[in-house]
């Protein structure tokens, strides 16, 4: 098999997050063109300088991305929408590294955005695709906690974990979502006691095993190094990065994602180590997944991640192993497709030292991963990528 | 009230999309074969046998349908045939038990699996369960 070229030469600048809320009277064009409008007013260029878009939202229809150089008026020479999920910003910054490398897009904007109403969770879920409107969805109508709690359980079955397993992650989430600003629920102190107390949603998952649905937008931009430095932004490159759709079919349930696939070539790529990275996020639509992801990442071996996760601090000032440093979505909603941009904007904070009270000390190099689109009974996309701060 | 293409034929025996060309047992419902991509997917009764991967016992739904009768269990089944179904379940049955399904039908007809034992203890609990949920069996 082939493996990915080199993304050498690529920046990714201007790491934005805004206006998470647990509903909006904004539509997504609001949530995307806003982050759009900070990307521009951070990186100090016009709107002209851009010439890339790739967007990702699940509430953005009857439009597309195609409609909103119109809302925008611009004129663009490269448009990709991403409907992955969790795995969105990777996707867009793997897409979009090549569209800079190949000379298709000098400047591209990555942005997540969604809005949330009353009952845009359900109208969701209810018609989410077609496996799951005719053998998911009927069975219970319970949306992905039913998916999850089935995958949870089966893993604490198989491999012996235990609910304070991932109540470990719940809550130094939320310590570090208490030092970050804008963060939803970071007001709110979550003990070890408050999250075994908590009550049953879909056994075993309990409420703060659970993503709230919010609105909000994430983004960056992406351009060549070059252009970074002689705009005088801070950057992050990228080592390595890959992606996975469908892996392990054979699986009667998801307990590994794709990362096993790539995951030694992005460490052989980046020429570091597990043991080399400063910080990690992952895609934490519930716990569980996030133990998928380091143990697919190489952090532990399979079925390994409780183990590992009682030996390791996970706070960003723990020294250990810093994790979902902004708190992921456990601690600040899930904004729709922005939530597959969340720990890959929080990356290039962390890396470009932007982050403010949530800063991992001397933080060089971050793997960030996603996961994302239950179809029916899983997962189907898989992706991380290796990053590194750069100079300036 | 919720209505639900699940696509199951109106038969108390499991049918399921079995290929013409290569064999292979479809499940979710689609219009080509998930193996060989053949258009040639038909309806066939197939062993109706599994085990429980994985049960939730849910606490919330979305659906009027169920939230009248939470808790509600579910369950992963691997289908001996091949396929691995979600499925309603008859409370009390364990991960890893051996299960069989059937064809069941909730009071707008919409069509569903359920996961039960397969004794006769086990088909009077199953009994009892779609008397108290309102759910009936499909008499054909």
């Amino acid at each position: 098999m082939t493996r990915p070229a080199s993304y050498q030469g690529i920046a990714l600048v201007c790491p934005v997050t805004l206006g998470y809320s647990k509903t909006s009277e904004h539509s997504a064009s609001w949530f995307i063109g806003s982050v759009l409008r900070e990307l521009i007013a951070g990186a100090g260029i016009t709107k002209e300088d851009v010439d890339g878009l790739a967007v990702s939202s699940f509430s953005l229809a009857p439009d597309s991305v195609s409609f909103l150089t119109q809302h925008y008026n611009m004129t663009l020479r490269w448009l990709e929408q991403l409907p992955f999920g969790g795995a969105s910003g990777i996707l867009a910054m793997r897409r979009a590294a090549r569209a800079v490398q190949s000379g298709d897009a000098d400047i591209v904007a990555c942005i997540g955005g969604d809005t949330a109403v009353k009952d845009s969770f359900r109208d969701l879920v209810s018609d989410f695709s077609s496996f799951s409107n005719s053998a998911s969805y009927p069975y219970g109508s319970a949306g992905p906690n039913a998916a999850f709690a089935l995958i949870t359980r089966r893993y604490m079955e198989q491999y012996g974990a235990t609910r304070e397993d991932f109540g470990r992650l719940a809550v130094s989430q939320r310590y570090n979502a208490r030092h970050f600003d804008g963060s939803l629920l970071g007001d709110k102190a979550l003990t070890m006691e408050d999250y075994l107390a908590a009550r049953s949603i879909c056994s075993p998952l309990h409420l703060y095993d659970c993503v709230m649905p919010c609105a909000g937008g994430e983004g960056f931009l992406l351009m060549s190094i070059e252009r970074a430095e002689s705009l005088d932004l801070p950057y992050a490159t990228i080592l390595a990065a890959d992606e996975r759709h469908n892996a392990f079919p054979e699986d009667a349930m998801q307990l590994r994602g794709g990362w096993p696939l790539f995951c030694q070539h992005l460490y052989d790529s980046a020429g570091i180590a597990p043991q080399d990275i400063d910080l990690l996020q992952t895609y934490d639509d519930y716990p569980v997944i996030s133990m998928l992801q380091m143990e697919g990442l190489g952090f532990c071996e399979m079925g390994a991640a409780p183990s590992f996760l009682r030996e390791k601090t996970l706070t960003f000032d723990g020294g250990g192993l810093p994790h979902n440093t902004s708190g992921g979505q456990l601690s600040n909603g899930q904004a729709g497709a922005a939530a597959g941009y969340l720990g890959l904007v929080e990356s290039i904070r962390q890396l470009t030292g932007t982050a403010i009270a949530n800063q991992v000390p001397n933080a060089q190099h971050a793997m960030v991963s996603g996961y994302g689109m239950i179809n029916y009974d899983r997962g189907l996309c898989s992706a991380a990528a290796i990053l590194r701060g750069g100079k300036c | 009230m919720a209505i639900f293409q699940t696509g199951l034929p109106a038969s108390a025996t499991l049918s399921l999309q079995q290929c013409s060309e290569c064999g292979q047992v479809n499940y979710p419902a689609r219009e080509l074969c998930g193996n060989c991509l053949a258009d040639t997917l038909q309806w066939r009764p197939v062993k109706n046998t599994g085990t429980v991967q994985s049960i939730t016992e849910l606490q919330y739904s979305l659906e009027q349908t169920y939230t009248a009768h939470l808790p509600w269990s579910i369950a992963s089944i691997q289908l001996d045939c091949g396929p691995v179904v979600l499925a309603h379940l008859v409370p009390g049955i364990a991960i890893d038990s051996p299960v069989m399904l059937k064809v069941i039908q909730d009071e707008q007809g919409n069509r569903m699996l359920l996961a039960l034992g397969s004794d006769d203890a086990a088909r009077h609990s199953a009994d009892s369960w779609l008397a108290e949920v309102q759910f009936r069996e499909i008499s054909t």
